[in-house]
């Protein structure tokens, strides 16, 4: 038996895996471990079926077909690891020769502590900024993680389940088998709804979620923000249900701004101002003598008209009544008003509890947000309207509300008292994540490179990891403007399927992927993105055949922790068996290539800067190995460990046990009350950052780069393009969402995974309301195309259902595969994301990232008809 | 007498399939048999619609219609309310498949591999698969869900009750008052699936609203 961490999806729970006579038998899940409780799910229990593919890339091969495309054949011909080696390290040194920012790299989401070693380390030691996330990383990503990251320091936002009385859920599944922390959040809720916490569910679709909550809000796609800000509005402007002193003490709602929209701040230190009410002047926001502040009303500072920016917000909130919003959002006046009502009171502003001792607000409420609000044009300013609900009654990181993930505060390990991370404040009070997965914070802002040196101009941006404009049809106009030198040239990429992921594979490939002189892809699978573009593939090793450093660190990462109170867990990945026929770990090879290349020490620095900003600490890999001996994973890996947790827990204490655990503390998990940082109710900000922003696409050229006027400080509601689409035709707004069954694409091969997926009457189908299936005479079980105003088209079966708004289809990501190399997944499911179109009118000009939803014509293929 | 007998919390569900899939991973079940599932059923029209999942298995019935109809003697019921099957008594008549109300039981004709269809396993572990499932159930008989005596022989759960990432299944003896099992029935108001058949279920559903 073998403990380690599954790796079917990025909730990595511990697993054991029984082992006989050399092949996985079985797998479970282990009972005291805080990573999986002992449970474990359907994709986990499928694992041997990945490991044991035949369908699995066994040795490296090379494109003998010069010419690439969807569908082309490849003519893929076996080599050896020598000749492999030997292609890769001459293309790279070639790259490094011509310009080494002409390398791209890409890393699956999945396996974020391998993608870090793998990709992020070594793209660093390489010299080149450019880096993509393959699956969902160009879904999700910007706008969702960025104003986690400004509010809560963290990737993302989860009820406190053991307090939480009603959470409100916006197109996010958490706690329902998919998604973040999917296994252990499952079971939270499942605790939480048998001990009386409703859920509120806003969804176009009838999802797992809605469908196991108290009710569901049928609502339109991509316009979460104006019922939202409607639902803020009723707090501040009618109901009078805001927590002031949270407002006062842990946000900016005080700080004055004048005319410009800027803060007033003080000649001498620069910092902001607040009112001071007892004197009746202004005062530094951090000025010990303050005892209270002015959160509306208008001022005078050296003559100039000044108001709180609360006062700003709440003028700017009336636009938005409930009246407005359903115009809007197709919920009705009267639900917004209940559901606001509800979630206002429920709040219980101004109670208190004590846990463990510290006495702490109560606020049982939580707005929960992720995907399904963030995929849209306005997706930054979706995802701060829905988490201002909490910050405006206070239910932030404190007991019952909605916590970060992570936590992103530890105070360190019991034993050692290494491993330790805390939030702070900046100059101007504001939140500042310290443990972080990229080294592009989410706040400050950096300041915009100019000109941006990112193929993508994800630099001369502030709130992007990535974008999509490397893959514009006017990408050559833009680079050649912005006077980028060079033009992609390698592609290194780590389990990905870009071909299907990120959006309308023509375009990607003919904007993008076709412009690269080599592409090497590191996969198990031979999927349609090796066979469309990849010029080498070597046979990775699967997760259970492979080590990785701790999965479920950092701890705001994908992989997260359990949320609320419990136990902070450090748990490996090992191989369970050694690794198959010829493949091998990525990392083995990535470490070889960079000692070829003489890339050692650079690959060592950009690991000691990762690790410690992700694990916390100072550790310095240069002292701690012997300069004479080769990298060695295994060997980074024990060092690691050992400068956390003491001499006595290297590797191989984690290879025994699998994990270490230790409680986590109330200070960390309701980090909040413990922390003198603020956050935003108006991202004053965001106005300085756009105009540098702005500067520069200006200095170059293309002064309309985005639009710039959605760079503003008040959280507002846009429309996507499907909601401005005139042409009738095209009258059903299409969107994706979740299965619990899959991780991205990368689960459809299992024949498992794929069998139950076959006989749910959910996953592979196209589902559709029973009335407009009547009116457009379609029936259970027809086959039909959806095509987008573009003419891209997908086909799919139809699943009637009375679950979904009568203006919408669902669809379930990241099927309808083609590959040659997966048998088993080709021809299930549903391609949606060759609707996604990849340009600017589908670009949110403030996150940069990707609006996914979009609107269609639906009818019947004139074929077979399915069942 | 211990009498065994599941509850499944429909509260908790979340149709996440883990059963489903637990089962097959237990039992190596081959292609389109599957001892566990779950079904979706919906009711009512858009927007005042529900949509409930049901997690099925055996219900190992007290008065098993099964046993009732089984020419050969092969299914049997244990004296702990488990219903099982001998292969090598089952002729593969399928009678009992066609008597069961819930629709539990499998005919399996021949093993087939997952990956190719063929009866030649594709890998080690499906040769391992195959050789457990031909002295477990055998080819040319009728199979289902036992609670997974086997387990339950060495003290363990059943392989659907440990996986549930929800918790959602909990096992035990119904003719023991003071059982988890018993109490979460009494106290959630427990039911079975079409008592009206009169097969007294062993498996109870505890309400999702």
């Amino acid at each position: 038996m073998v403990r380690t961490s599954c790796g079917m999806c990025y909730g990595t729970c511990t697993v054991d895996v029984q082992v006989e006579d050399g092949i996985v038998v079985g797998i479970e899940g282990v009972p005291d471990s805080p990573q999986g409780y002992g449970n474990i799910c359907a994709k986990g229990l499928s694992a041997p079926m990945m490991l044991y593919d035949p369908n699995r890339l066994n040795y490296p091969i090379v494109r003998t077909n010069p010419e690439k495309g969807i569908g082309v054949d490849p003519g893929w011909k076996r080599i050896s690891w020598t000749e492999a080696m030997d292609l890769l390290a001459s293309r790279l040194k070639e790259c490094m020769d011509r310009d080494p920012r002409g390398l791209y790299t890409v890393g699956s989401p999945t396996f974020p502590a391998e993608r870090a070693f793998n990709i992020l380390c070594f793209r660093k030691a390489f010299g080149t900024p450019n880096y993509y996330t393959g699956g969902g990383g160009l879904h999700c990503g910007n706008g969702a993680h960025m104003i986690g990251g400004i509010y809560h320091a963290s990737w993302s936002i989860i009820p406190d389940f053991k307090y939480t009385n009603l959470a409100v859920y916006w197109g996010c599944s958490k706690g329902h088998g998919a998604g973040h922390a999917a296994n252990v959040a499952a079971k939270q809720a499942a605790d939480a709804k048998a001990r009386g916490m409703r859920l509120i569910v806003f969804d176009p679709f009838l999802s797992t979620q809605a469908s196991t909550a108290e009710e569901w809000v049928p609502i339109k796609a991509g316009t979460d923000a104006a019922a939202a800000l409607a639902m803020v509005n009723l707090l501040v402007n009618e109901y009078g249900l805001y927590d002031d002193q949270y407002l006062k003490w842990k946000t900016n709602g005080p700080y004055l701004v004048g005319p410009d929209g800027l803060y007033i701040r003080e000649r001498k230190t620069g910092l902001p101002l607040v009112w001071n009410t007892a004197t009746d002047k202004q005062e530094v926001f951090s000025s010990k003598a303050l005892k209270d502040c002015a959160l509306t009303g208008e001022f005078k500072v050296d003559g100039v008209k000044c108001s709180p920016s609360f006062q700003m917000l709440k003028e700017h909130l009336q636009k938005y009544s409930p009246e407005y919003a359903s115009e809007i959002c197709g919920v009705s006046a009267s639900t917004l008003r209940r559901v606001a009502k509800d979630f206002g009171e429920e709040a219980r502003i101004g109670s208190t509890i004590t846990i463990d001792g510290k006495t702490l607000p109560y606020r049982p409420v939580a707005s929960i947000y992720f995907r399904g609000s963030q995929g849209h044009y306005n997706q930054a300013w979706d995802c701060m309207s829905l988490v201002l609900l909490n910050h405006i009654v206070g239910s932030a990181d404190v007991p019952g509300g909605a916590l970060a993930f992570g936590p992103p505060v530890h105070l360190g390990y019991p034993g050692t008292g290494r491993l330790k991370y805390s939030v702070e404040p900046d100059k101007d009070g504001l939140l500042v994540a310290r443990n972080w997965p990229y080294s592009h914070l989410p706040y400050p802002p950096p300041e915009p490179k100019d000109p941006p040196e990112r193929l993508d101009l994800q630099d001369m941006f502030y709130i992007p990891t990535y974008t999509t404009i490397m893959a514009w049809d006017n990408n050559e106009e833009l680079w050649q403007k912005f006077k980028i030198p060079y033009r992609p040239d390698v592609m290194i990429s780590f389990a990905t399927n870009q071909i299907m992921s990120v959006g309308n594979p023509k375009t990607l490939f003919n904007n993008f992927l076709k412009k690269f002189r080599f592409i090497a892809s590191f996969n198990i699978y031979s999927t349609e993105f090796e066979e469309a573009v990849a010029d080498l593939v070597l046979p990775d090793a699967s997760f259970l055949e492979r080590y990785s450093s701790a999965t479920t660190f950092p701890t705001v990462g994908v992989s997260c922790h359990a949320t609320g109170l419990g136990e902070w867990i450090w748990a490996i990945r090992q191989p369970v068996v050694k690794p198959m026929a010829e493949r091998r770990a990525m990392i083995d090879v990535i470490l070889e290539l960079a000692e070829r290349l003489g890339l050692r020490d650079r690959y060592l620095e950009a690991a000691r800067e990762w690790v410690n900003r992700a694990y916390g600490g100072d550790l310095d890999f240069k002292k701690a190995l012997d300069p004479k001996q080769k990298l060695n994973f295994e060997t980074m890996l024990d060092v690691i460990m050992k400068d956390r947790f003491g001499p006595d827990k290297g590797l191989d204490w984690f290879k025994e046990n699998g994990y270490l655990k230790w409680p986590k503390r109330v200070e960390e998990v309701y980090w909040r009350a413990f922390n003198d940082v603020r956050v935003p109710v108006y991202l004053e900000w965001i106005i300085r950052a756009g105009r540098k922003s702005r500067a520069v696409a200006e200095k170059y050229g293309v002064p309309d780069l985005v639009d710039w006027s959605a760079h503003n400080a008040l959280p507002e509601w846009r429309p996507c393009p499907t909601h401005s689409e005139k042409n009738p035709e095209y009258d059903l707004e299409a969107f994706y969402w979740r299965s619990a069954l899959h991780t991205y694409s990368m689960t459809m091969q299992n024949p498992w995974l794929n069998e139950v997926s076959q006989n749910d009457p959910y996953t592979y189908t196209i589902q559709l309301n029973a009335e407009t299936a009547a009116k457009k005479d379609v029936k259970e079980g027809d086959y039909v195309w959806l095509e987008n105003p573009k003419g891209s088209k997908a086909r799919g079966r139809v699943h009637v259902t009375g679950g979904i708004r009568p203006d919408h289809v669902a669809i379930a990501a990241n099927a309808g595969h083609w590959g040659k190399g997966l048998p088993i997944a080709k021809g299930k499911g549903v391609f949606f994301n060759e609707l996604i179109e990849i340009d600017k009118e589908h670009t949110c000009p403030v996150s940069l990232g990707q609006d996914i939803c979009v609107k269609v014509k639906l009818y019947k293929d004139g074929g077979a008809r399915g069942g | 007498m211990v009498r065994w007998g599941m509850v499944i919390d429909l509260k908790r569900c979340i149709s996440c399939h883990s059963c489903t899939v637990a089962c097959k991973a237990e039992h190596h079940t081959p292609p389109g048999v599957f001892w566990a599932k779950v079904v979706r059923v919906e009711s009512g029209k858009y927007p005042t619609v529900i949509r409930q999942a049901i997690p099925l298995l055996c219900m190992n019935c007290k008065e098993p219609e099964c046993e009732k109809v089984c020419p050969t003697g092969a299914t049997k019921k244990r004296p702990d309310g488990i219903v099982t099957v001998d292969p090598k008594q089952c002729v593969g008549c399928r009678y009992c498949a066609v008597a069961c109300p819930y629709g539990a039981r499998s005919f399996t004709k021949e093993w087939r591999d997952y990956f190719t269809g063929e009866k030649k396993p594709s890998s080690a572990y499906a040769e391992r698969a195959r050789k457990k499932w031909l002295e477990e159930s055998d080819k040319g008989v009728v199979s289902k869900c036992t609670f997974c005596v086997e387990r339950i022989e060495k003290g363990r759960q059943p392989a659907c009750v440990e996986a549930c990432p929800c918790e959602a299944r909990t096992f035990g003896d119904l003719d023991d008052p003071e059982s988890e099992v018993s109490q979460l029935i009494k106290k959630r108001r427990g039911m079975q699936l079409h008592p009206e058949y009169g097969t007294d279920a062993s498996v109870y559903y505890l309400p999702a609203r």
